[in-house]
């Protein structure tokens, strides 16, 4: 194998592929980068931990085709090292290793067994949907960070992703929050989607298109994988084994509050006070006639209390929030107002963007101890 | 001033001659004969030496001359250590407050506790089982209003007794008794009322704060003055801030364990355990199973869980597992004795109510059996597993 290709370009797309790399594998091929050159098709780039994949195409001038599986981060940080931007990579197959030249700098580093690596899910043969990568990654970012981060919780740990006619809706709950974004598409989509998609892969998949300048991603769903196809890169990933909550049955019939609230400003309140919410501490929302008072005390810290006026009427009440999960919804509600609801202080309350923009948030309440 | 609840919910817990009944219990020579714990200043003195006049903080060749049969010992700290380390283990079962006076006594606020563990009595009599039981020592508690109170309770009720002060009889027990009987009196202040012609309890309670100031400076004659008043002393309070863990075990007989009789016992101490953990709103996080082998030898396993939870369902699925990587070990070396920690507390925040979805931790299972032991009593609601236990 060898090859010369632009050192900026080859960084962009190692630092992509350094995200998939399996960092506690006992096969160790895995920590490693498969570098595959093809003549007349430029380059490609592995990567996997056996439950993310991805392979990068990238122009490269091939001079002679081949793959070697090299130690990924390292190859990274000599790569992002190097003085110049015109690099030649070459196989040496007496040496075992690759050589990177890059004007006066000279590498040579050793390679990983290549016939350990793993082949990745093609989307191949299969039906695939294209949505805009826009609306999508929007979506994305709106619910991701409500899945579990729990391991012990797999069926938690996804993004039910539901794509039919022209809508996408996504899911995510870790038990303790739930949201749901509804987007609607400017144009319908082929076929009807429905995968309980690891959040992770999607947040790498929305990193992914957020740098790149590709204005749709195709999904394939597999079997038990999913395939994107962003541009020049694939990702797939493994889906998530287990049923996904019934989540429309947890969405209250009726509530006894309704507060049309400005949702930056309250961010911005729940943000400062929160600094007084450590170790677990709750944040207290006491709810009194035409006002809000949010409050929180951590023992031998100290405590912060902050008040703003609310459309509020009828008997007070204090409610209790994970101030993390609280933060997370009224950031992700992406509207200047909100709606807040309320039933009770061991009830769900939910977060919804004022304007209508399909987002809920559905949030549990902490038991206060008085 | 803190205020006071209208019940005797606080114990005053101490072992009587703790030095010297920890040597009588280890050596059953002794047992029955005038012994003092320190040869050159007497530190502890058993109750037949007691008899003779001897004392704490006398000295040897005094307590010889007065009991001229007396056994002397060395001191044995460790064993004193250890000792008190079971009383206190004991101790922390039994009441979610507990504040260290010393090694081996302490005030226990069991409030709230009632339909639990039942009334201040039952928990101040069960007290004193376990520890003759567990530890082989004899305990005395004093209950009462305050804890001025039931350290006076304890006091008068040694040894080995109870004595609960029901808050109407306070005055006419307090009144009569001599000063020097109250916590925080020493010998210089009760030589200062004596010499006033003030012996009783009563007769300095006759006296205004003003006049007590008079006779024993300012600081002293308030604090005698509260004392004189049975004005409360103050909340129990754990010495170490919060509570570190929650915990129970249970002795095994000599014979071997099955598997399935194993498995019981680890599910009803996480039961007592949860439940306890529940009805003080406590979560924790680090689950350990504590074993000990036929030859005294002990080993502890723990697994430290994602979130603190009291979920009777979560903290068995992680015993059990630790169960099941020890029986190995069990098997090999024959198992006395099995407790289960919680430990890793996270205390005061409130809990983290989940969405209604298959609830995997079982927590709407465990507040209707809650509700259920606590109306009907702590055996209303058994697992077929422990039938007949």
């Amino acid at each position: 194998m060898k090859f010369s290709v632009s050192r900026e370009q080859f960084m962009a797309r190692l630092a992509i592929a350094v995200r998939c790399v399996s960092t506690r594998s006992a096969i160790q091929t895995l920590s490693g980068v498969l570098v595959e050159a093809e003549e007349g098709a430029g380059l490609e780039l592995q990567a996997t931990d056996m439950e993310l994949g991805v392979r990068i195409r990238g122009e490269a001038a091939v001079e002679r085709a081949g793959r070697a599986v090299l130690p990924a981060r390292l190859l990274l940080d000599v790569v992002r090292s190097l003085p110049r931007d015109e690099l030649s990579v070459e196989y040496r197959s007496s040496e075992q290793d690759v050589e990177l030249v890059c004007g006066p700098s000279r590498f040579h580093l050793r390679t990983l067994p290549a016939d350990d690596f793993p082949s990745l899910p093609t989307a191949e043969g299969a039906q695939a949907m294209t949505v805009p990568a826009r609306a999508f990654v929007d979506t994305v970012n709106r619910v991701a960070r409500s899945a579990s981060r729990d391991e012990t919780r797999p069926h938690l740990t996804g993004v039910l992703v539901n794509a039919s006619a022209s809508e996408l809706r996504m899911v995510a709950t870790d038990s303790y929050r739930l949201s749901v974004k509804e987007t609607n598409l400017e144009a319908p989509v082929e076929g009807e989607l429905e995968a309980n998609v690891p959040a992770r892969a999607l947040q790498e998949l929305s990193r992914i298109a957020t740098g790149g300048a590709a204005e749709s991603i195709a999904i394939a769903a597999l079997q038990n994988q999913v395939v994107f196809t962003v541009a020049d890169v694939v990702l797939s990933s493994r889906l998530v084994e287990g049923r996904f909550p019934n989540y429309r049955q947890l969405l209250p019939e009726s509530y006894e509050h309704e507060l049309r609230l400005n949702g930056a400003e309250l961010f911005e309140v729940t943000r400062r006070i929160s600094l007084l919410a450590q170790k677990n501490a709750p944040l207290r929302l006491r709810f009194a006639e035409g006002s809000l008072e949010i409050s929180a005390q951590t023992p031998d810290v100290g405590e912060a209390r902050e008040s703003l006026p609310v459309p509020f009427q009828g008997e007070a009440i204090e409610i209790g929030f994970n101030p993390e999960f609280l933060r997370d919804g009224l950031e992700s509600a992406e509207s200047q107002e909100i709606v807040l609801k309320l039933i009770s202080p061991l009830r769900p309350g939910l977060i919804q963007s004022g304007d209508d923009g399909g987002f809920l948030y559905l949030i549990m309440p902490i038991r206060l101890n008085v | 001033m803190c205020s006071m609840s209208g019940e005797a919910t606080i114990l005053h817990a101490d072992v009587d001659a703790f030095f010297a009944s920890v040597e009588q219990r280890d050596d059953p020579r002794l047992r029955g004969r005038p012994i003092v714990v320190g040869a050159g200043v007497v530190m502890a003195a058993s109750y037949e030496a007691r008899a003779y006049g001897v004392r704490g903080g006398m000295g040897g060749a005094r307590a010889r001359r007065l009991c001229p049969r007396v056994v002397v010992v060395e001191p044995r700290w460790p064993a004193y250590v250890e000792a008190g380390r079971a009383v206190f283990a004991i101790f922390e079962r039994a009441a979610p407050l507990v504040e260290p006076l010393s090694i081996e006594e302490a005030f226990l606020d069991v409030r709230g506790l009632e339909r639990i563990s039942g009334s201040p009595a039952d928990v101040a009599a069960r007290l004193r089982c376990d520890v003759r039981e567990q530890v082989g020592l004899a305990l005395t508690v004093g209950v009462a209003r305050t804890k001025i109170l039931a350290k006076v309770a304890s006091r008068l009720a040694k040894p080995d007794g109870l004595l609960v002060v029901a808050p109407e009889d306070e005055t006419a027990l307090l009144h009569p008794l001599p000063v020097e009987l109250l916590w925080g009196i020493g010998r210089a202040t009760a030589a200062k009322l004596h010499a006033r012609g003030l012996e009783t309890v009563g007769q300095v309670a006759g006296l205004t704060e003003t006049t007590l100031i008079s006779i024993l400076g300012k600081a002293s004659g308030r604090h005698v003055h509260a004392l004189a008043q049975n004005r409360d002393s103050g909340p129990v309070r754990a010495r170490r801030g919060r509570r570190r863990s929650f915990g129970s075990q249970r002795a095994l007989g000599r014979s071997s364990t099955s598997p399935a009789a194993l498995d019981a016992d680890v599910v009803a101490l996480v039961e007592r355990v949860t439940r306890r953990m529940r009805a003080s709103g406590g979560v924790g996080r680090t689950v350990t199973l504590r074993l000990r082998f036929d030859d005294y030898s002990r080993a502890t396993r723990s697994h430290t869980l994602p979130r603190p939870t009291a979920a009777t369902q979560t903290i068995l699925a992680a015993m059990r597992e630790l169960v099941a990587a020890a029986m190995p070990m069990i098997d090999r070396r024959g198992l006395t004795l099995v407790g289960v920690t919680i430990g890793n507390l996270d205390a005061d925040r409130g809990a983290q109510l989940a969405l209604p979805f298959e609830d995997p931790s079982g927590s709407a299972l465990d507040e209707a059996l809650d509700d259920v032991r606590d109306r009907f009593g702590p055996t209303a609601v058994t697992r077929a597993a422990l039938l007949g236990r």
